[in-house]
């Protein structure tokens, strides 16, 4: 996905190791918002 | 084949429950056999038949709920998880809910009987919150359905077990064949994949800490950190890198056409 933005024009990056080092490294994170949240179907609904 | 046997003769309902329950939480051991080899058992006096009965179910029931639990703590990682396998996660996982949503309690019926289904179907409800009382109900009536089966057919025709047992021979080195042969097309499709995007490596890389530290210079007004991960946003709690915003997978050139150009991105996943 990166490559495909870079192609478009855009200065894009990767982050080493993602989300988990991220975390790993004690960087802050945040709760997704729940309006951002994708609701799959479930049994319990 | 024939030591297998002769266990059960000998060891008979220990056997039959570890090996029942060590299938039941996707072990790859032949637990139809083992019902068959109960049944005829039965058959002959050797062993009881309600015993073996109430072990094979209860091994099945205490398996598929193990999963069930795992399916309901992993939440979506797990179909996540199995969806990295396939060109398109994110299509992937929503069909699968979608269709798990609307088959699972039929599937749950028959799942004992689907080689890789069986051991889906338990934690998949899991993840779908299905009621427990519910998901037990569906998998006693189906797990008593396949414990008859394969008990039935060795009760009934316990004089030729050995045919049987070979047919499960030749099942058994099908199935290894079929999963030699998938094991490779996988391998080659990855080294596929890879030859097919070595490109990408060219993509520049940031070390977390080196990023860190841009954020907290007073460069981060010009950055933004985006997150692409394919899944990951199923469940209430989820986390993600503070201030990062999410680039749908599946809508790319809409996505795109959002994302400021004056800003340097920052793209991560899991």
């Amino acid at each position: 996905m990166a490559h495909i933005l870079r192609e478009q024009g855009f200065n894009a990056f990767v982050i080493v190791g993602g989300l988990t080092a991220w975390r790993k490294a004690g960087q802050p994170v945040e709760t997704v918002p729940n309006n951002d949240l994708v609701h799959l179907p479930t049994f319990s609904r | 084949m024939n030591e297998f046997l002769s266990l059960i003769a000998r060891h008979g309902y220990s056997i039959i429950f570890a090996t029942i329950l060590a299938e039941a939480i996707g072990l790859p051991v032949p637990a139809a056999l083992a019902l068959v080899a109960g049944g005829a058992a039965a058959a002959s006096g050797t062993l009881h038949a309600p015993v073996i009965l109430a072990l094979a179910v209860g091994a099945m029931l205490i398996g598929d709920s193990l999963l069930y639990v795992l399916g309901s703590r992993m939440g979506w990682g797990l179909l996540g998880f199995l969806c990295k396998v396939s060109s398109s996660p994110e299509t992937c996982i929503l069909r699968s809910a979608e269709s798990f949503y609307k088959r699972g309690r039929a599937t749950l019926l028959i799942a004992k009987f689907i080689p890789g289904v069986n051991s889906m179907a338990p934690p998949l409800a899991g993840s779908m919150r299905m009621p427990f009382a519910q998901f037990l109900g569906l998998d006693f009536a189906g797990v008593s359905f396949y414990v008859l089966a394969y008990g039935g057919v060795g009760f009934l025709f316990r004089d030729f077990l050995a045919v049987i047992a070979r047919g499960f021979l030749a099942a058994g080195h099908l199935a290894e064949a079929v999963v030699v042969v998938a094991t490779i097309a996988f391998v080659a499709y990855r080294l596929w994949l890879y030859r097919k995007y070595r490109i990408y490596r060219v993509v520049p890389r940031v070390q977390v800490m080196e990023l860190a530290n841009q954020l907290q210079s007073g460069d981060a007004e010009k950055i933004l950190v985006v997150d692409v991960r394919s899944h990951g946003y199923y469940d209430a709690g989820a986390t993600r890198i503070l201030g990062s915003i999410r680039i749908e997978p599946n809508n790319l050139p809409q996505e795109i056409a959002t994302l400021p150009r004056d800003k340097d991105l920052y793209l991560y996943c899991t």
